[in-house]
């Protein structure tokens, strides 16, 4: 009967044992996520006043970034977007290093994982923004360069620079996080290659005739003498 | 029917003889093609229980000329939004409606504000302005016209008179408005008849007819709510937010263009619509407040014109005004008698006596405040500010109409 007993709280006791060294560690965790989300809160009530103080959302409004939000349907103030994201990314970290006190293998490869991902995923909204605001400047500069050359197509020409510039950063950013780097990378070679063999080939085509007159004007043009040149009645 | 009298600088378009409702609509469907329209519908979803919208609705949906309406919804919860977008269905061309009190029209009116751009308090102002920033950011049409919601005797030809002079190509104004007269089985329209007009001509003696007093006194409705005008003028034109709103316009009207591309034209045998109570005593609310407005509005004008103003030339205005508005009601008095309409004399003359004291008011709050309260800024001045405004607030528009 006595072995009986024993068969049955041993077990309970090994799990009782496993579990009082394994407290702390859940303690440990728990209070790191809970130190981790009081100070991410702080930190969005800190940048909020910040955001406010340095006219935040104003200076994205004339920057185009709320306009860039709103297309993505987001109607929230772009401080309050911002401030969302520093939260919940610290709550995230305070998170994992929670997990991690854990102490166990699986979890602690994950998080290793999440922090080298990290420099990545900055990198790349980065490169997004940079490319957002390059291909914004670049596309108006061609616009009104454009239009001042009297080109009917100004604003097509405009949004296909945009366009391209856009697909440009985009598969930067995507080659950064590490998504199917391969078939991104051949994708845009093979779109930005075809994109330009094709303005190589329609530019060739149709400047044939011209080129034709320049190369016949120049033969005709070395034989007479300025003939260019004010002519007099 | 009218006669063919050509009043003051701007040219009078009236209605002779009896002018085919359909000739004029197919010349506006072919004008149009060139020229698209877009009507704005400033509404407050009250309008929509009452009597006027359905038959509006019902009128609108016969016209084949009209690209699209933007009708700007004020005082309206989400279903109530939603209930107008149903309603509006029935017209069988685009409709956008404007949710003013939705979160994101919301979000715009916050975008303006955090960067210094006042567009005013709610009101009929604002909401023709930010129907004219739609249109604008839309870019398809080139002509707005716009009318109330509260029209009960509304027929498509008001509409169609409206725009023919702006959309025909071979006459081109620039901006039209509209006039009528406003009469049952009395005269109404008191504001327009017993203040604008014998306080422009008094002004016009005191300021020894200057140019811009002329140019208001030649408006035989200048408080009319219906005009038609170029998407360009509504790009450049600032709008009062108040009462002030009709004469205001036509201050910008006459500020930026020529009188030579400016009409009114007789849009209506008769026009019927909700009336204002006088409120002599309060002159928070009803026409008292719209005197005020007004007058305020004619004050500044003519002060960035270089007009001067002194405690003397108040009061003599008061007295001229006075004076004149006296042999006005003589003069709708015998108007009434011929044609066999009620006059009261007494209300007419208690009317004139409360706009006297708001002209007195609104002198006192000049001298106080001369820049006064700023008009809401014009689209162009709004865009160099917020480059994506038009955007934002066209995805706006465009996603609470999905």
């Amino acid at each position: 009967m006595e072995g009986f007993l024993n068969l049955i709280l041993e077990p309970i006791n090994e799990v009782y044992l496993k579990f009082k060294g394994f407290s702390p560690n859940l303690l440990a965790m728990l209070t790191i996520i809970i130190i981790g989300i009081c100070a991410a809160w702080l930190v969005k009530t800190v940048f909020l006043k910040l955001f406010k103080a340095i006219k935040f959302d104003s200076w994205c409004d004339r920057m185009g970034i709320t306009a860039l939000m709103r297309k993505g349907d987001m109607w929230a103030k772009p401080s309050d977007v911002s401030v969302a994201v520093i939260f919940w990314l610290l709550v995230t970290v305070s998170m994992m290093v929670g997990f991690s006190a854990l102490d166990i293998q699986a979890i602690n490869n994950l998080v290793n994982q999440f922090f080298l991902y990290l420099p990545n995923a900055f990198s790349a909204v980065l490169i997004l923004f940079i490319g957002y605001m390059v291909s914004g400047f670049l596309s108006r500069a061609a616009l009104i360069a454009a239009v001042n050359s009297g080109l009917s197509y100004a604003k097509l020409l405009a949004n296909a620079i945009r366009l391209l510039l856009t697909v440009l950063f985009f598969a930067m950013a995507l080659e950064q996080l590490n998504v199917a780097p391969n078939i991104v990378v051949s994708a845009f070679t093979i779109i930005f290659g075809g994109i330009v063999i094709a303005l190589a080939i329609s530019f060739g085509v149709a400047g044939i005739e011209t080129a034709r007159k320049m190369i016949e004007g120049k033969k005709a043009g070395s034989g007479k003498n300025d003939k260019g040149d004010v002519e007099h009645i | 029917m009218a006669d063919f009298y050509q009043t003051g600088i701007i040219t009078t378009l009236h209605r002779l003889g009896k002018p085919s409702l359909e000739r004029i609509e197919s010349e506006l469907v072919g004008y149009s093609k060139t020229r698209p329209v877009a009507l704005v519908l400033p509404a407050l979803y009250s309008e929509f229980e009452g009597k006027a919208m359905p038959k509006i609705i019902d009128e609108l949906a016969k016209v084949t000329y009209i690209n699209k309406i933007v009708l700007v919804l004020a005082k309206a919860s989400e279903k109530e939004f939603i209930k107008v977008k149903n309603l509006m269905s029935a017209v069988p061309y685009e409709v956008k409606v404007i949710h003013n009190d939705g979160k994101r029209i919301k979000e715009i009116y916050d975008t303006l504000g955090r960067n210094d751009l006042n567009p005013g308090k709610d009101g009929k102002g604002r909401s023709a302005w930010l129907a004219y920033g739609y249109i604008i950011a839309d870019g398809i049409c080139d002509v707005i016209a716009l009318h109330d919601c509260d029209i009960v005797t509304y027929s498509r030809e008001m509409l169609a008179r409206l725009c023919y002079p702006v959309v025909n190509p071979n006459i081109d104004y620039v901006f039209c408005k509209g006039f009528y007269s406003r009469v049952t089985n009395k005269m109404h329209g008191r504001v327009t008849r017993l203040l604008i007009t014998p306080l422009g001509r008094s002004l016009r003696t005191l300021t020894e007819d200057h140019p811009f007093m002329v140019f208001l006194d030649s408006f035989r409705y200048p408080l009319a709510g219906e005009f038609c005008m170029t998407t360009d003028m509504a790009r450049v034109n600032r709008i009062p937010w108040d009462w002030g709103l009709e004469v205001g316009a036509l201050a910008e009207v006459y500020r930026n263009y020529s009188p030579r591309r400016i009409c009114q034209v007789d849009i209506a045998e008769t026009y019927e619509h909700k009336h204002q109570i006088l409120s002599a005593d309060d002159a928070s609310k009803g026409l008292m407040k719209m005197t005020v407005d007004i007058c305020k509005s004619i004050f500044r004008t003519l002060a960035s014109e270089g007009v001067v103003f002194s405690d003397g030339f108040f009061k003599t205005l008061q007295v001229a005004y006075l004076r004149m508005a006296e042999d006005t009601i003589m003069k709708f008095e015998a108007d009434a008698a011929i044609n066999g309409l009620t006059f009261d004399r007494h209300e007419e003359a208690k009317a004139v006596e409360a706009f006297t004291k708001g002209i007195g008011m609104a002198a006192q709050v000049f001298f106080e405040n001369p820049m006064g309260t700023a008009l809401i800024p014009n689209w162009n001045r709004v865009t160099s500010a917020i480059p994506g405004i038009l955007d934002m607030l066209k995805r706006a528009v465009d996603e609470d109409n999905r």
